[in-house]
């Protein structure tokens, strides 16, 4: 089970890094094609609040669980 | 002699764990309530503070504050969570149901758009914002605060009475709009009315916070204080300690942001989908989710309880799992039963009324149809073209402003009413298993010295900014579809896709990383 949660960390790790730069790629294309200010205001939110929420959380969470810091059940 | 003695004890042990209970729900209820009738009343608000020119952005910028209103939470949650860590819950949450209280009365009190300009919207922005950050710091103050007098063994089911007060806060926001505006009528509530529910709450929140007054500091902090082992600096102990730091993380992404949205989509999603995708009328939509919330409500101290009978991870696993696998079957049900397109309508009740009147040099054009279906279902279609009666004006004018105003409202039959209250309620079902042990979960996985922080924190996040944030990017995902500006969306259940995605991530993540074992409270 250890080793589950091991190689699901590296997974969770490459999710974190990999939404920012997904999320930044839609924005732009979203942006430049409608620059109204329904799409700045959308994507102002998912970029700076959400984003950034979700990379930290889930990059920070997978290095933990690939140390096996969380080798023992979480209570 | 020595029995009555043990008697009279245990009487007075429940009586006051009672008091607690009761003072913690109810000012936790109105705080939820104050939050809500803001979201409520989303669309009349965008009119009265935000330029109408683009009724889209009006909304949106409206759903932006909303937004706003969540995405400050987490803010809340550290500055009053540290407070409550350092010098007691009583005073802490004593002082968020103040700020509420006083922003949401003030929220009914600023002049609108018309009378002031930006300073309207500029005053209702901060507003939220200080109902966001009031709202941080509440929740976390009346669970750990519940928590703290709970005995051994009975801890989810004593705090699975704060977890209803967040339904019963939006049952309670719904059902006070639902009568002051039946009262008054809907020009009147739609022009003034609206403000009553927000002004309601000075004398809500007064009468609790009178209650909350009245008691004493939680046993466990006031033990710790005495020891003098209260901690320090909350914040840097809660995210900079890697032990606490890791549980934070797993409560977050293995919990508190699955439930957010499976919250957030039971309750509000359903609502906008009801009003927006399925056009079911603004009464019919609002009793539809007022009286699953009711009949669901329950649930939340069924499955509390039961969480300290099996254990918290599986009864939330199971919540967040059902609701991946069923929401777009439920869904798709919701919009079929109220589908036109598959409805046949009687021809002779087909009603088409104009009326052409000129307001000052406007010309406007009403346009009322009427139909019913065989299956009992009607339909109102009311069109309102609006131009200057000049001609040359109107020929001047841009298209997009004189595009018609459409509103379309269907009233389903009573079998389709009830089925509609049966899939609602099957949400709200959802909802319980996910919230009603949480409050529980939290509170254990961290110590009494930063329990208040620590377990805010991932609260307001995983509810606040994951699910809060469900109405937009649902409504957003939606307009993906939408082929052409206008023209109706391919998919109107690709909103969906944001709340499963996140609750099927955080189901695994549980799944893999959480206990199902159920802690006592240290005083450490």
């Amino acid at each position: 089970m250890s080793v589950i949660k091991r190689i699901f960390g590296l997974l969770w790790a490459a999710m974190g890094l990999g939404i920012i730069p997904l999320a930044v790629m839609r924005a732009m294309q979203e942006i430049a094609e409608k620059p109204s200010e329904e799409n700045w205001i959308f994507w102002s939110i998912v970029i700076v609040v959400l984003m950034p929420i979700i990379s930290f959380s889930l990059i920070t969470f997978g290095i933990f669980a690939l140390k096996g810091e969380y080798d023992t059940l979480a209570n | 002699m020595a029995q009555n003695v043990t008697n009279v004890a245990q009487v007075e042990e429940v009586s006051s764990t009672r008091r607690v209970i009761a003072a913690s729900s109810v000012g936790t209820l109105i705080e939820w309530y104050d939050f809500y009738i803001f979201g409520t009343l989303a669309k009349i608000i965008s009119e009265q503070f935000f330029p109408k020119d683009n009724p889209t952005a009006a909304l949106l910028a409206t759903l932006a504050t909303f937004a706003a209103g969540f995405v400050i939470r987490p803010f809340g949650a550290l500055f009053f969570g540290r407070l409550g860590d350092l010098i007691g819950r009583k005073y802490t949450f004593l002082v968020t149901l103040v700020i509420m209280g006083g922003s949401t009365f003030a929220i009914g009190l600023v002049p609108g758009y018309k009378t002031i300009g930006f300073a309207a919207p500029a005053i209702v922005f901060v507003l939220r914002l200080l109902q966001g950050l009031a709202l941080g710091g509440e929740y976390g103050g009346a669970a750990t605060y519940v928590a703290e007098h709970s005995p051994e063994g009975k801890r989810g089911f004593w705090t699975s009475f704060i977890q209803t007060t967040a339904t019963l806060g939006l049952f309670l926001a719904l059902g006070i709009i639902l009568i002051v505006r039946q009262t008054l009528g809907i020009e009147v509530f739609n022009d003034w009315g609206w403000r009553i529910p927000f002004i309601l709450s000075v004398f809500l929140v007064g009468i609790s916070v009178f209650i909350r007054m009245k008691m004493s500091e939680s046993p466990l902090f006031a033990k710790m204080k005495k020891e003098g082992k209260t901690s320090a600096n909350p914040l840097a102990e809660s995210f900079q300690k890697k032990d606490n730091l890791k549980m934070v993380l797993v409560a977050l992404l293995g919990a508190t942001a699955g439930q957010g949205v499976v919250w957030y989509t039971g309750q509000f999603y359903a609502l906008s989908f009801l009003q927006n995708a399925c056009n079911i009328e603004f009464v019919q939509s609002n009793i539809i989710i007022s009286v699953a919330l009711l009949i669901g409500t329950p649930f939340f101290i069924v499955f509390g309880a039961l969480s300290d009978k099996i254990g918290r991870k599986y009864i939330m696993m199971a919540g967040m799992l059902i609701a991946v696998i069923s929401y777009r079957p439920i869904y798709t049900i919701m919009y079929s039963d109220a589908n036109l397109k598959t409805k046949e309508a009687i021809e002779d009740k087909t009603v088409i009324k104009v009326k052409n009147e000129v307001k000052g040099a406007d010309s406007l054009i009403t346009t009322v149809t009427t139909k019913e279906f065989t299956d009992g279902t009607k339909f109102k279609e009311t069109v309102k073209k609006k131009f200057p009666v000049d001609a040359e004006l109107k020929a001047a004018m841009p298209k997009d402003k004189l595009k018609p105003e459409t509103k379309k409202e269907v009233t389903l039959p009573q079998d389709l009413f009830y089925k509609m209250i049966g899939l609602v309620l099957i949400q709200v079902l959802f909802v319980t298993m996910v919230y009603g042990p949480i409050a529980a979960f939290l509170v254990e996985i961290f110590p009494t010295r930063i329990r208040y922080t620590s377990m805010s924190l991932p609260y307001h996040i995983g509810n606040g900014v994951f699910g809060g944030l469900v109405p937009l990017i649902s409504t957003r995902l939606v307009e993906f579809t939408r082929p052409a500006p206008g023209a109706p969306p391919a998919d109107p259940l690709f909103g969906l896709w944001y709340p499963i995605i996140i609750a099927a991530v955080c189901f695994v993540i549980g799944m893999l990383y959480i206990s199902n074992k159920t802690n006592n409270l240290d005083t450490e």
